[in-house]
Formats: C-alpha cells, sequence, structure tokens
C-alpha cells in the first residue's frame, strides 16, 4: 500500500497541479468556444518539438524545450492579432485549419525521425506515470508565474472573454489581453503535454469546465470546482489505471469525459421543463 | 506510363472523397462543428477497434488483416456511428448550455483514448493507430473505390433530393429558433449519413486526409464565394487541382501523400486570404 502510494505520489502531485492551471483556462476556452485551440497549440508545441529533434538535440533538453515554445508563441501570436469581428471563418474554423496543417507537417516530419510512427503515438497518450519530482517543481514554478500574471489581468482578460461573441466591438486593448492570454495559454500547453499528453490536457481543460457550467453561473465557483472536479478524475483515473494496468492518461480521459456525457444528458432530461433557461457568460 | 495507372486508383479515390467532402465541409463549416468528422471518424475506429478485439479473441488464429474491413468490424462501426449520430443530434436538439463543439472534443477524446486502451491489448497497435491516422491512399484497391462509391451516390442522391431541408437546417443552425419541423429527424439523418461516408472515407484514406478535403477546400470556398452552389464548384474546382499535384508530388518524392495535400491548400488558403485581405480590399482595416 505504501509503495503503491509511493509511486503513485508524483503523478497525483502532478495531476492535481495542473488540472488546477488547466480548470482555469477551461473556462476561459469554454465561453470563448474555441475547444480545439489547445489540440491544435499542443499539435503545434509537438511540431516545435520534433523540429527540434530533428535538428539533433535530445528529445527533452532545454533547447528542444526552447525551439517548441519560440514556435508555438509565435503562431499564437499570429491567431490572436489576426483575431476581427468582421472575420470570414469562425475562429473555430481557423484553429480547425492550424491544426490540420501542424498535423500533417509532423508526420511529413515523422517519416525522418527514426521511430517517428512510436513519437507520434507517443504524443497521443503521453505517460504521467513517469515524471519526477524535479519535472513536478518545474512545472510548479513556472505555474506560479502564469498564475501570477493571471492575478494581475484576470479581470480584463475575463472581460475581454465575455465579450468574445457578441458583435459589439472590441474592447479597448484588447488585443493586449488576448495576447496575454494566448501567449500564457500557449506556455502551460506547451508545459503540460510532454507530461500528460494531447489528449489529457484536452479532457482536462473542457470536461471539468463543462460539467461545472450545467449547475452554476457563478465564474469564481466554476473556476474552483472546475479543479476539484479535474483533480478527483485524475486521482481516481490513476487508481484505475494502477489497478487494471491499462494506460493512465487514457483511463483519466475516458473517465472525465464518461463522467460528461452522464451529467450532460441527465441535466438535459431533467431539465425540460424550465427550457428557457441559458447560461450568460 | 507506370505512374499514371500506380495514380489512378488514389486519383480516382480522392476525387470521389473530395466530390462529396466539400458539400459536408460547407454544412460543418455553418454548423461550426469543425472537429465533427475527426470525432465520428474516430469513434467508428473505436467501433472497428472493439469489432476486431472480439473477433481475435473469438479466432485466435485469424490474421490481423483477417479481421480488418470485414463484415463483422463495419456492423460494429456503423453501430457505434449511429448512437453518436443519435447523441449529437439529441444533445443539439434541447435548449443546450453547453457548445455542441464541446461535447463532440469530448466525444473525440474518448473514442481516441478509448481505442489505444483496446489496442494496447493486441500486438501493432502503435502502427494500428499510425495507419488509423493517416491511411494509404496509394494502395486503394478498386473494390474499395466501388465501396466507397456506392455508399457516395446513395449518400449524394439523398441529400441531392432532400438537399434544402439540409441548407435550411445549416444555415439557421446557430440561431435557437426551429427551422424545420422534424428538426431532430433531419440533423439524425445529417450526422448518420455523414457518419456512413466517413467510415468508408477512413477505411481507405485515413482520419487526416478526409479532414483535410472536407475542412480546407470548403474553408477555401467560404473565402471567395457566397452562396451553396458556387461555394461547392469553387471547393470542387480547388480540391482537384491540389489532389493533381498532391499525387504527383507524394509519387515522385516518395512521402505519403495526405501531408502533401494539407500542405499545398494550406498554401492555397494562404494566397486566397492575403488576396482577399489586402488586395481586393484595401483601405478596409
Amino acid at each position: 500500500m505504501i509503495d503503491t502510494f509511493l509511486f503513485l505520489a508524483p503523478p497525483i502531485v502532478a495531476c492535481i497541479i495542473i488540472a488546477g492551471m488547466l480548470g482555469y483556462f477551461g473556462n476561459h476556452i469554454l465561453s470563448r468556444g474555441i475547444i480545439f485551440i489547445d489540440i491544435a497549440v499542443a499539435q503545434i508545441a509537438a511540431l516545435g518539438t520534433m523540429i527540434g529533434i530533428l535538428l539533433g538535440y535530445p528529445d527533452t533538453s532545454l533547447a528542444v524545450q526552447l525551439i517548441s515554445f519560440g514556435f508555438t508563441i509565435v503562431i499564437l501570436a499570429v491567431f490572436a492579432l489576426t483575431r476581427s469581428k468582421k472575420s470570414i471563418l469562425p475562429q473555430e474554423v481557423i484553429i480547425g485549419i492550424f491544426y490540420c496543417v501542424a498535423l500533417g507537417i509532423a508526420f511529413l516530419l515523422a517519416e525522418k525521425i527514426p521511430g517517428g510512427s512510436n513519437f507520434i503515438t507517443k504524443t497521443i497518450t503521453g505517460n504521467v506515470l513517469w515524471v519526477t519530482w524535479s519535472d513536478i517543481l518545474g512545472c510548479a514554478v513556472l505555474l506560479s508565474l502564469i498564475a501570477g500574471i493571471h492575478v494581475i489581468f484576470g479581470k480584463k482578460i475575463k472581460e475581454v472573454t465575455s465579450s468574445f461573441n457578441s458583435t459589439s466591438e472590441l474592447l479597448k486593448n484588447a488585443k493586449i489581453y488576448d495576447l496575454i492570454f494566448y501567449i500564457t495559454f500557449g506556455v502551460v500547453i506547451v508545459k503540460a503535454v510532454p507530461v500528460l499528453g494531447i489528449f489529457l490536457v484536452f479532457i482536462l481543460l473542457i470536461a471539468p469546465a463543462v460539467s461545472i457550467s450545467l449547475f452554476t453561473k457563478n465564474w469564481k465557483k466554476r473556476v474552483a470546482w472546475s479543479w476539484i472536479i479535474g483533480a478527483l478524475g485524475s486521482i481516481l483515473g490513476l487508481y484505475i489505471s494502477y489497478s487494471l494496468n491499462i494506460s493512465n492518461g487514457p483511463a483519466i480521459v475516458c473517465l472525465l469525459g464518461i463522467l460528461v456525457f452522464i451529467l450532460v444528458i441527465v441535466s438535459y432530461s431533467s431539465k425540460k421543463k424550465n427550457k428557457n433557461q441559458e447560461i450568460k457568460y | 506510363m507506370d505512374a499514371i495507372n500506380f495514380l489512378l486508383t488514389p486519383f480516382v479515390a480522392c476525387l470521389i472523397l473530395l466530390l462529396i467532402n466539400v458539400y459536408f465541409g460547407i454544412h460543418v463549416i455553418k454548423r461550426e462543428i469543425i472537429f465533427i468528422d475527426i470525432s465520428m471518424a474516430q469513434i467508428a475506429a473505436l467501433g472497428g477497434a472493439v469489432a476486431m478485439v472480439i473477433f481475435q479473441s473469438a479466432h485466435p488464429e485469424a490474421s490481423y488483416e483477417h479481421a480488418e474491413h470485414n463484415t463483422f468490424s463495419y456492423l460494429f462501426s456503423f453501430g457505434f456511428i449511429t448512437l453518436a449520430a443519435v447523441l449529437f443530434a439529441f444533445l443539439k436538439n434541447k435548449k443546450n448550455t453547453v457548445p455542441l463543439e464541446a461535447l463532440i472534443g469530448i466525444a473525440y477524446a474518448v473514442a481516441t483514448t478509448g481505442t489505444v486502451i483496446i489496442l494496447d491489448k493486441g500486438a501493432g497497435g502503435d502502427v494500428h493507430v499510425h495507419n488509423m491516422l493517416i491511411g494509404s491512399i496509394l494502395w486503394t484497391s478498386w473494390h474499395d473505390i466501388t465501396r466507397l462509391s456506392v455508399v457516395v451516390l446513395l449518400v449524394g442522391i439523398f441529400h441531392y433530393i432532400f438537399r434544402k431541408k439540409f441548407f435550411r437546417l445549416s444555415d439557421n443552425y446557430l440561431s435557437s429558433e426551429k427551422s424545420l419541423n422534424n428538426q431532430l429527424f433531419w440533423d439524425f439523418m445529417f450526422y448518420l449519413s455523414f457518419g456512413l461516408v466517413i467510415i468508408e472515407a477512413i477505411n481507405m484514406a485515413g482520419i487526416l486526409t478526409v479532414f483535410a478535403l472536407l475542412i480546407l477546400p470548403a474553408s477555401f470556398s467560404a473565402l471567395i464565394s457566397a452562396g451553396w452552389q458556387s461555394r461547392i464548384l469553387t471547393g470542387w474546382a480547388v480540391g482537384l487541382i491540389v489532389i493533381i499535384l498532391g499525387l504527383f508530388l507524394s509519387f515522385k518524392m516518395d512521402v505519403p501523400s495526405s501531408p502533401v495535400f494539407i500542405v499545398l491548400l494550406a498554401i492555397f488558403l494562404l494566397v486566397g486570404f492575403v488576396v482577399k485581405r489586402f488586395i481586393l480590399k484595401p483601405g478596409k482595416k
């Protein structure tokens, strides 16, 4: 029992820390309706990593991480700065295009890296079991920095998010806050994906935010509960994956994903009477 | 001459895919459910994976190739798709507080990781995941093409007959009013027919190619034309150019074809965007 606990302690701590950050961002993402931004960002970051490996750096080195960061930030800056109210294509379409192109190029590069197809599968699943305490420390420092930035600018960013899909003019300085939002988001994703894998990051972003949005409209409650749901889901998922001997990331993803569908179906079916209820972001 | 013979089957295959995908792509962009196809494809693949595991445990001596693409796994894929179509139609139709795209995304994540869990148990999981994503359209057989054309023809005729209903449904998709009487039913038919095409398409071309042909030509057509008819024609035209060029390049350079399509389509989009934004309408911000 103690051994199991010691073995599972680092991944659990990692999941709890990252779930907090992702839960916060998830509520923003959901309110903006740009659901797949993180998969696109993760794919872009993975592409950055592959470029780094192709340049001859070992796949966990600092240089690769920096290349990946730089690459992602440039793309996200383009994304944030080109947004306008008059855009012909919805944001989600542009995200889809980015994703598709990044994945396509990743496949081209995978041909050049020995075991490239392996690498793409690894990006998909991740392996949180092998996370070390020093990885966690690195994550924690970075995430507290980002949390600090969001404590300072959080209010403004939230205003931009709430007006994201309204037809009124952009807020003053909206682009700057968007830039801060997307860049910090990108940094979190780049940090989290190698540890957790694309799909676990995706589900920790979206699933807790969706679940709690069914029950409350209060922003602070939504953020707090997202963290709790994400953390509990991760712990339970890790435990299940450990005892059934299946991959850990997929176990958590399935657990949280199925939870959402159950909650949504139950709440839709029970909400038939007060149909007019609509969430206001 | 050999090259032309070799490339003839993938060319025909891509052409059929393009015909139907551009049409569906315009629907999907209007509904802003961009990732529906990846999600559907993955759900079908999950069905196939489940079937494969069941098949293998029932017939341990059968080879991996054997279990693929037979009636058994098709039925499973079909069952999963039908279920997903019911789910998506139902979840949209209620006054929804959650964007459908979020649920589509979660379904995608669950289906993908579920497939990984299942295939981990069987041998060659990595290779299978890779093939599922990227496919290998260069090795398409006439048999596959016949299957695809039958499905595309049936779905195409169905959508042609009821085109007005489907157009109206997608045009008004984001507004909360009802645009049709049996909206739930038609939504279900939309997702189901879409899913049927997707099953055949991914078996042949892989998720990535299908996604690319769905989203990219339709996006390009949205840039330069309005109205259903002109959009469809634009999408076909650009897709045709890219397919011919892409197949030729991928054959010459010995790289997988779908990434080449994607890169080419991305170039078209970029050029289209720049032309539209900066050349045709100078003076606008």
